[in-house]
């Protein structure tokens, strides 16, 4: 297998969203109904959804007077460490052998949002009519026929590289270098996060601007799920077990969020 | 409790999901291979579809994706995108007559396939259940629309034409000189159109008289083409998007490039990954400035100010290149000692008060006993152009100049600094800009002041060079090429006025002389391209006895332009008008005003994809439907993918574009609608006489029922009237009737070798500089960069070797490189051909307000002029209809406004506010205001607003951001807003248009509305409702 990566050097991003579109044609997906601006900037729609496997994000920061106005193309990181999968109670978040590459195989998907509810970046959704969790595919489809992913295709400013995952890893350093000489204060977010995203970015303002967890982390509460699944997962497993079991871990997460909020 | 509710939800939906999957499993049997039902059918669903009964799927989940290529068994063409003059290729997949899928064209040297968030949305404009597929009327008084049929609309429209026509033409003037035209029908619209559509259409209006012929060009890039056809010869952008990519520093003034040409930033990025500097110089900190290295803001209506104060930083500094300006400028030029600059007074010798115009005979060169131009190379005469310009611009010291623009000091001195660096000639600086230099009551000479820093800086003619002047219509080149404007004819001749009796008259006034030996003066071809277009135009019947039909040809007698045009339909004179492809209910200035000029027509024809605010003027917000009399015809046109023809983008490149698809519904291309029309037209005057039939009886028109658009294209091209062959070169052009051509500047682009405009070669020229000469073709000539022969020192040699556009080989004593501006040995003629003295020109006499740009302040401005005692153009014409031309007061309106584009959007906005993905992004409309505004006022982000002007009031969203600022202004704080104008009443997003607000003022020269600088208050919604 050789690990296919997208390299995101933000410092060339100029958030024209074309990425944004290309992903909607490509997938056909509809659009949203959306009201002003959803987000900061000129983010729209507010967040991903069933519909929208990547959005732009907008920073704006005053920094002695001068304006930083900095954008961050938002959508599955492609952990190596993936929660998603590890969630999945039905295996249908898959890992391609191919390629690395994390994807909904939607046949066997149940849309309990399990990988919704433990994301460390929020980014499957369930589509509630279809019953099947959505989110970014890093167009598989078009990679297997030796096509770029459609947002990187997309992409004019060649912010987006798509490319073999260690030969990017160099790449990324060796431009954090010259913007750093520039004067930037780079920071490069996926080499070691998750024990490697396979989506890197090369945030040219520094991490603390673009809305990214700093280490991000598979929730703990994921282990005891897992090991309730894993004795099963040969064998028949009931329906009612994996319901109990998702339904509880729900009902922990929720219970974990709403202490965190009120503490 | 929570665990089991949540066992029980899981319970219920996997129950629902068995149940669907069964009935899946029934209609999967049925379902046909489409593009969504195959990702669905795809892998191992059928097992899993069996075993998801039983609850799970046992089988190991396929790990290597099994998904078909969607587009793998479609149909590919290739297209060029319909929006912005940047002309990215596209490929189109389409699959039973249905288009499946638009990208990015990875073979074409623009774009490599990339493309920006309209392109990538394209596939919505050809799928789109909003699109027009019926031909629909709209009945005097009526409140709805009627479907109607093809033959009966073009029918009743030619009925309308004809009667319009006769009862309004006129033959002569009051002083008894032939005029030959009508007033009462006017035509609006073409830069989305093909070259064909627009010749065609530029052929039939002239055919019929009409002189109120305009279009989106005039509210674009009008004072582009005088400003630069006066300083260098010809008015187009000089280099090429590609070109960019050779800069060493680029300057983005009057531009937000990054959102309205978003492909030029594939190469400013690939400028500044070599080392290139961005300055971005602009009122508002948008994304372009988000990637500069400097950005400067400046108060809007002041880029005199801010280049008048670069050039002075530059003769100051001795950072000009030297010989550059010896050798090819008129920097030696001596001028005549009557000229007085302007001083105090604001104004140069010549001026006429009461006119409000100048006497120019003393901007005038001193001429030799052989009436060729003195000069002193030296540049020390005090009357050479060098000194009087060095003079004029002395004034323009960086405290004057900030105290006018509001730019910090610091910030002005690193940007004077920095783009000056490129005035050693192994580099290059790059001028773009756009909208935010053009639309300004002194519009042309924001324009001539880039072009003089340019000439200063040695910037023209070079890689990485030149005056990017960036269209933002993918054909607004072509269409103006073609001439869809009043006072021009194809190719850049002059549209004839009265007093040009004839054809001899014509070509006397309009064709220079030179007898300086080294000017080429390639405008002394003037008779050959004019009798040519004659002959393309009326055929047979153009013979040399009858001055070629030259009396068919309307005269003009004053301005036409769009604000004129508007100001008579509002006074009545215009009874019918054509809109094709054009929406002035939301792009036109002052709209309150225009729209009710809408209503003043007896009728209308609008060719559209959409119902845009143009075609529903009539049932448009707080107006009484039964109380207009105005029929409306509305015809549906087809999308660029769905039709054949060409189109030149901002490059002058003419790329061909392929039909992926028909259109929908009943809906026609635009060279159908005006094939049908005109011949309809011709057949009622062969019938019936009618008002001087002759220009429309005569008129040279075959081009079969379903029109041959390579016939069209041809023509363009031009051929020989005997033999037919098509002409190889302009060259080849003669004036005695031999042969037809529809447009000079196309020739070459339709050969006897094919259709050049669609060649496909990837191949880069030897000087590797991304030429490209065999991808598509691109007038003149294939030449990519325009005066380059100034890249070289007079002996030939490239000024920079390593990016070398052209080079003079002595030994086959030819050029090598890019098609050079003539053949000449480059000691044989001066590289600014157009020009009659063969010299770019530092020192202009042909524009209205003066040799050298002066800055005045816009119309409505909160501030003093403190450069001169002369408020604002003391050349533009000022309207003052009563009751609708009205002018705001700093003490009501004391906030400086300007109105902006996004990427998200395009121009009056049918073209994205129509499709769902870009709705999705920028649903509403918007003002930006700052924070120090929005506190002062109590307005919250996010929340509405009324901005209010003299003319109007709009509502909208207030952004409030850092990344708009109070300016200081000679010591006092003003505030500034930016409001987006895309939106209107019409479409699937709609919102109040911002140019309710815009003045009905235009430029002195062109006539461009000044939408870029007004005065405008703002307030809380809330308390307007209050009120």
């Amino acid at each position: 297998m050789i690990k296919k990566a997208v390299l995101f050097d933000l410092s060339k991003c100029i958030a024209c969203r074309s990425c944004q579109v290309a992903c909607k044609q490509w997938n056909n997906l509809a659009a949203e109904k959306t009201t002003f601006f959803e987000g900061t900037g000129y983010q729209n729609p507010k967040d991903l959804s069933p519909k929208t496997w990547t959005v732009v994000k907008f920073f704006e920061k005053k920094v002695n007077g001068n304006i930083i106005w900095a954008f961050r193309k938002h959508q599955c990181m492609q952990c190596s460490d993936a929660a998603c999968i590890t969630v999945c109670p039905v295996k249908a978040m898959t890992r391609d052998e191919k390629t690395d590459i994390v994807y909904v195989n939607e046949k066997l998907c149940i849309g309990c949002g399990a990988c919704q509810e433990y994301c460390p970046f929020g980014v499957p959704h369930v589509d509630e009519n279809e019953e099947k969790s959505k989110k970014c595919t890093s167009c598989i489809d078009r990679i297997n026929d030796g096509l770029e992913p459609a947002c990187v295709k997309a992409c004019l400013t060649e912010a987006l590289e798509f490319g073999n995952r260690e030969e990017l890893v160099i790449k990324a350093k060796a431009r954090a270098k010259e913007l750093e000489i520039a004067g930037k204060r780079p920071y490069i977010y996926g080499i070691k996060e998750l024990k490697g995203l396979n989506n890197i970015y090369i945030l040219p303002e520094g991490l603390d601007l673009y809305d990214l967890p700093k280490s991000p982390e598979v929730p703990k509460d994921i282990g005891l799920l897992n090991d309730l699944l894993k004795p099963y997962s040969v064998f028949t497993l009931t329906a009612a077990a994996v319901g109990l079991a998702i339904g509880y871990l729900k009902t922990v997460r929720h219970e974990q969020v709403k202490e965190k909020e009120n503490g | 409790m929570k665990v089991i509710k949540s066992w029980q939800k899981y319970k219920e939906k996997k129950r629902m999901r068995v149940n669907n999957q069964n009935k899946k499993m029934k209609e999967g049997l049925k379902m046909q291979f489409s593009r969504r039902t195959f990702l669905k059918i795809s892998g191992a669903t059928a097992t899993c579809a069996i075993l998801g009964d039983m609850g799970f799927c046992l089988m190991k989940p396929k790990s290597a994706y099994a998904q078909n290529l969607k587009v793998k068994y479609g149909k590919e063409s290739t297209t060029i995108c319909p929006y912005c003059g940047v002309g990215c290729g596209q490929i189109v997949t389409a699959s039973d007559g249905k288009i499946i899928n638009i990208e990015g064209d990875p073979d074409h040297p623009i774009n490599q396939g990339a493309l920006c968030s309209k392109g990538s949305a394209l596939y919505q404009v050809a799928n789109n259940e909003r699109r027009l597929t019926k031909i629909l009327y709209r009945a005097p008084n009526s409140i709805k629309w009627e479907i109607k049929t093809w033959d009966w609309a073009i029918q009743e429209i030619a009925k309308r034409v004809k009667t319009t026509r006769d009862a309004s033409f006129k033959l002569t003037d009051t002083a008894g000189l032939t005029i030959n035209r009508t007033e009462a029908i006017a035509a609006l619209g073409g830069a989305a159109h093909d070259n064909e559509e627009c010749y065609l259409w530029s052929k039939l209006m002239r055919a019929l008289g009409v002189v109120y012929l305009e279009h989106q060009a005039r509210l674009c890039h009008s004072p582009s083409v005088p400003a630069l056809a006066e300083s260098f010869g010809r008015g187009a952008m000089t280099n090429h998007w590609i070109d960019i990519g050779n800069s060493d520093c680029i300057m983005i003034i009057g531009s937000n490039a990054a959102e309205n040409h978003p492909m030029a930033f594939k190469w400013v990025t690939k400028a500044m990954e070599k080392g290139a500097k961005l300055i971005h110089v602009d009122p508002r900190f948008t994304r372009t400035s988000s990637k500069a290295h400097v950005y400067a803001q400046l108060r809007p209506g002041t880029d005199i100010a801010f280049i008048g104060g670069i050039i002075n930083y530059c003769l100051l500094n001795n950072l000009f290149h030297k010989d550059y300006v010896v050798e090819y400028t008129n920097a030696s030029y001596l001028i005549n000692p009557d000229f007085k600059l302007s001083d105090a007074s604001g104004l140069f010798s010549g001026y006429n008060l009461e006119k409000r115009s100048y006497d120019k005979v003393s901007w005038s060169y001193q001429l030799d006993e052989n009436d060729i131009p003195q000069k002193d190379k030296t540049l020390e005469d005090p009357n050479c152009v060098f000194q009087l310009m060095k003079k004029h611009f002395g004034r323009y010291d960086v405290d004057t100049v900030c105290k006018i623009t509001g730019t910090p000091k610091d910030v002005f001195l690193t940007v004077a600094n920095t783009y000056c660096q490129t005035g050693t000639p192994n580099k290059s600086g790059t001028i773009l800009y756009a909208m935010g230099a053009t639309q300004h009551t002194v519009g042309v000479q924001y324009i001539r002041s880039y072009a003089i820093i340019q000439m200063l800086l040695g910037n023209m003619g070079i890689a990485g060079g030149g005056i990017n002047a960036m269209r933002g219509e993918s054909n607004v080149q072509g269409s103006t090429d073609m001439a869809l404007l009043f006072h021009i004819l194809p190719g850049y001749l002059k549209s004839p006025i009265p007093e040009n009796k004839t054809l001899s008259d014509y070509l006397t006034k309009w064709t220079p002389t030179s007898k300086d030996p080294k000017s080429a003066n390639w405008w002394q071809n003037t008779p050959k391209y004019a009798t040519s277009l004659l002959k393309a135009w009326w055929g047979d019947k153009a013979t040399k006895e009858n001055d070629f039909c030259y009396s068919y040809l309307p005269k003009r007698s004053g301005d036409y332009s769009f604000i004129s045009l508007f100001e008579a339909m509002y006074a009545g004179t215009i009874k019918g008008l054509f809109a094709m492809g054009q929406n002035p209910a939301v792009a036109g200035p002052n709209l309150n005003m225009e729209r009710k000029a809408l209503e003043k027509l007896d009728w209308m024809v609008v060719m559209e994809l959409w119902e845009t605010e143009t075609a529903e003027f009539w049932k448009r917000p707080g107006v009484d439907p039964t109380k207009i009399n105005t029929e409306v015809f509305l015809l549906p046109a087809a999308a660029s993918v769905e039709k054949e023809g060409s189109i030149s983008n901002s490059g002058r490149w003419m790329q061909w574009r392929y039909k992926a698809v028909n259109p929908p519904g009943e809906a026609k291309d635009d060279l159908w609608i005006i094939n049908r029309l005109c011949k309809a037209v011709k057949e009622l005057y062969a019938k019936d006489n009618g008002a001087f039939p002759g220009p429309v009886v005569d008129l040279n028109w075959d081009y079969g029922d379903e029109p041959d658009v390579h016939k069209v294209a041809k023509e363009i091209n031009g051929y020989d009237v005997n033999t037919k062959k098509q002409i190889a070169k302009f060259g080849d052009l003669k004036d005695d009737g031999s042969t037809a051509c529809g447009n000079w500047l196309y020739c070459a682009s339709y050969t006897e070798d094919g259709n050049m405009s669609a060649r496909r070669n990837p191949q880069d020229a030897p000087n590797n500089i991304g030429l490209y000469p065999q991808w598509s073709w691109c007038w003149p000539v294939n030449r990519r960069i325009i005066y380059n022969r100034a890249s070289c020192d007079p002996t030939g040699n490239p000024w920079d070797p390593n990016k070398w556009v052209v080079k003079w080989d002595d030994v086959s004593k030819k050029w090598a490189g890019d098609v050079p501006d003539g053949p000449w040995a480059p000691q044989d003629k001066y590289p600014f051909i157009m020009n009659v003295e063969g010299h770019a020109r530092l020192f202009a006499q042909g524009l209205v307000e003066g040799p050298f740009p002066e800055h005045y302040e816009p119309q409505e401005s909160p501030v003093k002029n403190i450069i001169s005692n002369q408020q604002s153009n003391p050349c533009t014409k000022v309207w003052n209809t009563l009751g609708v031309d009205l002018w705001g007061t700093q003490d009501k309106f004391p906030i400086i406004a300007t109105t902006f584009r996004m990427t998200e959007h395009w121009q009056a906005g049918a073209m994205t506010r129509n499709l769902p993905w870009l709705c999705e992004l920028v649903p509403d409309t918007f003002v930006e205001i700052s924070k120090s505004l929005a506190a002062k006022k109590g307005i919250t982000h996010g929340s509405k607003v009324e901005v209010s002007s003299a003319r109007g009031k709009m509502i909208a969203y207030a952004v409030v951001t850092d990344r708009i600022k109070a300016l200081n202004l000679n010591g006092s704080t003003y505030e500034q807003v930016g409001i987006v104008w895309h939106f209107g009443y019409s479409g699937l997003a709609t919102g109040d248009s911002a140019n309710c607000l815009t003045p009905h003022i235009g430029d002195a020269n062109t006539m461009i509305p000044e939408y870029k600088a007004f005065l405008c208050d703002i307030r809380r919604l809330k308390e307007v409702q209050n009120d």
